[in-house]
């Protein structure tokens, strides 16, 4: 998934000279490439990630393409501010990619999990949030947050669960991508980034009707698709690496509770930062995300047979 | 070159100030008066702005950084013609675009600022595009003295300074005063000057209403070959032009009555 998210950023670069990466002294091995085949258009702006923002404002002013890159704790939470008022507000192409969404860094403790990126973005008018769950869904985020022209924040979280589509056309933007078809009107799924894997795993072993839908766009979203899929199931159970603050499941518990309310499970983190450190399954555990967790939470959910 | 040499008299433009402050019965009068001189100059005789249009490509690029010094700004854009007459006598009127801070989707305010320490980042952004590019445009921004105690400022010069960016110019209003009093009780600075200069800036320090010294020091600055961006430290007087508002930080709050704006107008059209 990385590989994937940096051929596409060198073959954008490529393609438009406009294109800029700048990155907060982050992102060590995984620009080589970029380094070698766009020297030019690399920009390390040091451990200074307002002044990145704010620049790369100035830079999309004046005509270029600016990607900015940082570990999701920073882009774009630390910087919500500039990316609201620099960039947001006077609608500037700015692409923000941030990195290690999620528990990715598990043994580091809160300073580096991201787990309020979505809420954080998502009230910010103008500013498209994108979440892809593999190679597949990265390459299309990275060519329609280009195509848009628009500010976009593309959140990467943990990027080695998997491929969950095997192969993918190119969407629109706003699409919910069926990742598992369903026959069931009981119970669907929907997710967004690294969950889409475990929504996929425990679908495919216990509700082998349940739809999975995986949910790259979570701003803008086609409204219609989640009413529509709403309408076909008695409850849903909606997943992310997230708090279910302000997050997917909450948007989509917004859009149900308007159009088509149904009962809806949000698996996320209740509210709450990390206490120990580990390895990423026993973070994933620690919050309740690990598939033995869920599974339980699922079926108290769901109504006995 | 702007085609029209326009005077930007100073005593005019906080003329119009005070008018639409009055009319908006608005504050931060004594944001704006400090960079009045500072205004005219760069808008009689730095920027540029092909065929007079404030949205020119390959224009140089004001940058108010600090977005509560606007009504200067606003009265400068009205002798260009980029504002009407009607924008002023309706000031802050239900469902009128000028806004107390400056507000970029107006033509000819660069950023929205208000919120400080933005303005200088965009700035230098903006000049390390043109350096990019290879254009010759110019990027000023101008600063607060308390607006400097935001971080990104300074995250900015380094960036600044690391990338020689030497079309790039900050311009420091120092007025010596922040919302809540004066800057050297506040959060104190020490040498502005020496500040920049430690960031590798060039830098010179000037009275920022004495219009030939401005001009001179903006003049030296740009035709030093050295690769370094550009700082210019503007000793002012918040509220100069007044003497009922000099120095006294109430008018960063206080909204004029009909007697303050009576005597006000006679202030500004007697001084020099």
């Amino acid at each position: 998934m990385r590989d994937a998210f940096s051929e596409a950023l060198v073959r954008l670069a490529k393609a438009d000279p406009n294109v800029l990466l700048l990155t907060g002294d982050h992102g060590y091995a995984l620009f080589d490439e970029f380094r070698k085949e766009c020297p030019a258009q690399y920009i390390n702006a040091g451990i200074a990630e307002q002044n990145m923002v704010g620049m790369a404002a100035g830079l999309a002013r004046i005509g270029f393409r600016p990607f900015v890159y940082g570990l999701s704790a920073f882009v774009p939470v630390r910087v919500v501010e500039q990316i609201k008022l620099d960039v947001a507000h006077d609608q500037l192409p700015v692409v923000f990619i941030g990195d290690g969404a999620g528990f990715v860094y598990s043994h580091l403790g809160t300073s580096h999990q991201s787990t309020e990126d979505i809420a954080c973005t998502r009230a910010i008018p103008n500013l498209s949030v994108f979440s892809p769950a593999d190679r597949f869904e990265v390459k299309a985020c990275m060519e329609l947050a280009y195509q848009s022209k628009s500010a976009v924040y593309l959140r990467m979280g943990k990027s080695d669960r998997g491929d969950v589509h095997s192969a993918l056309d190119q969407p629109k933007i706003g699409e919910l991508l069926e990742a598992r078809s369903g026959t069931n009107g009981d119970v669907a799924f929907i997710a967004t980034g690294a969950l889409v894997r475990t929504a996929l795993n425990i679908a495919s072993e216990l509700y082998p009707d349940s739809a999975v839908w995986s949910v790259p766009f979570i701003k803008p979203v086609d409204s219609e698709q989640v009413v529509n899929i709403c309408r076909k199931v008695k409850a849903l159970v909606v997943f992310e690496e997230h708090s279910i603050l302000g997050g997917l499941g909450s948007m989509i518990a917004e859009i149900a509770s308007e159009h088509a309310p149904v009962r809806i499970l949000r698996v996320g983190v209740r509210d709450r930062f990390s206490h120990y450190c580990g390895t990423y399954e026993y973070l994933l555990k620690e919050h309740g995300l690990d598939r033995a967790s869920i599974e339980k939470d699922i079926r108290a959910f769901l109504p006995a047979n | 070159m702007n085609s029209t040499p326009r005077a930007f008299d100073a005593k005019a433009l906080r003329k119009t100030v005070l008018d639409m402050a009055y009319a908006g019965s608005t504050v931060h009068i004594g944001c704006a008066f400090s960079i009045i001189e500072l205004l005219a100059v760069l808008y009689r005789s730095h920027l540029r702005y092909p065929g007079n249009d404030p949205l020119a490509q390959g224009r140089d690029y004001l940058v108010l950084s600090k977005g509560h010094g606007v009504m200067a700004q606003y009265a400068c854009m009205r002798e260009l013609g980029w504002l009407k007459d009607e924008a002023f006598s309706g000031y802050f009127a239900d469902g009128s675009d000028l806004k107390g801070l400056s507000d970029s989707r107006i033509p000819g305010l660069e950023v929205t600022s208000g919120s400080l320490g933005h303005g200088f980042s965009v700035g230098v952004g903006l000049a390390k595009g043109a350096s990019l590019r290879g254009a010759d445009q110019k990027v000023y921004a101008l600063v607060g003295d308390g607006e400097i105690n935001e971080g990104p400022v300074w995250e900015g010069a380094l960036f600044a300074a690391h990338h020689c960016l030497n079309n790039f110019m900050v311009i420091v209003d120092e007025n010596g005063y922040q919302a809540m009093g004066r800057t050297a009780d506040v959060l104190g600075l020490g040498s502005v000057q020496s500040k920049f200069e430690s960031f590798g800036f060039e830098a010179l320090t000037v009275d920022g209403h004495d219009e030939m010294a401005i001009n001179d020091a903006i003049n030296r600055l740009w035709e030093s070959p050295s690769a370094s961006p550009k700082a210019l430290v503007a000793r002012t007087v918040k509220g100069k032009g007044v003497p009922f508002m000099e120095n006294n930080n109430i008018w960063h709050y206080t909204r004029l009555d009909a007697e303050t704006y009576a005597r006000a107008l006679s202030a500004v059209a007697g001084s020099e």
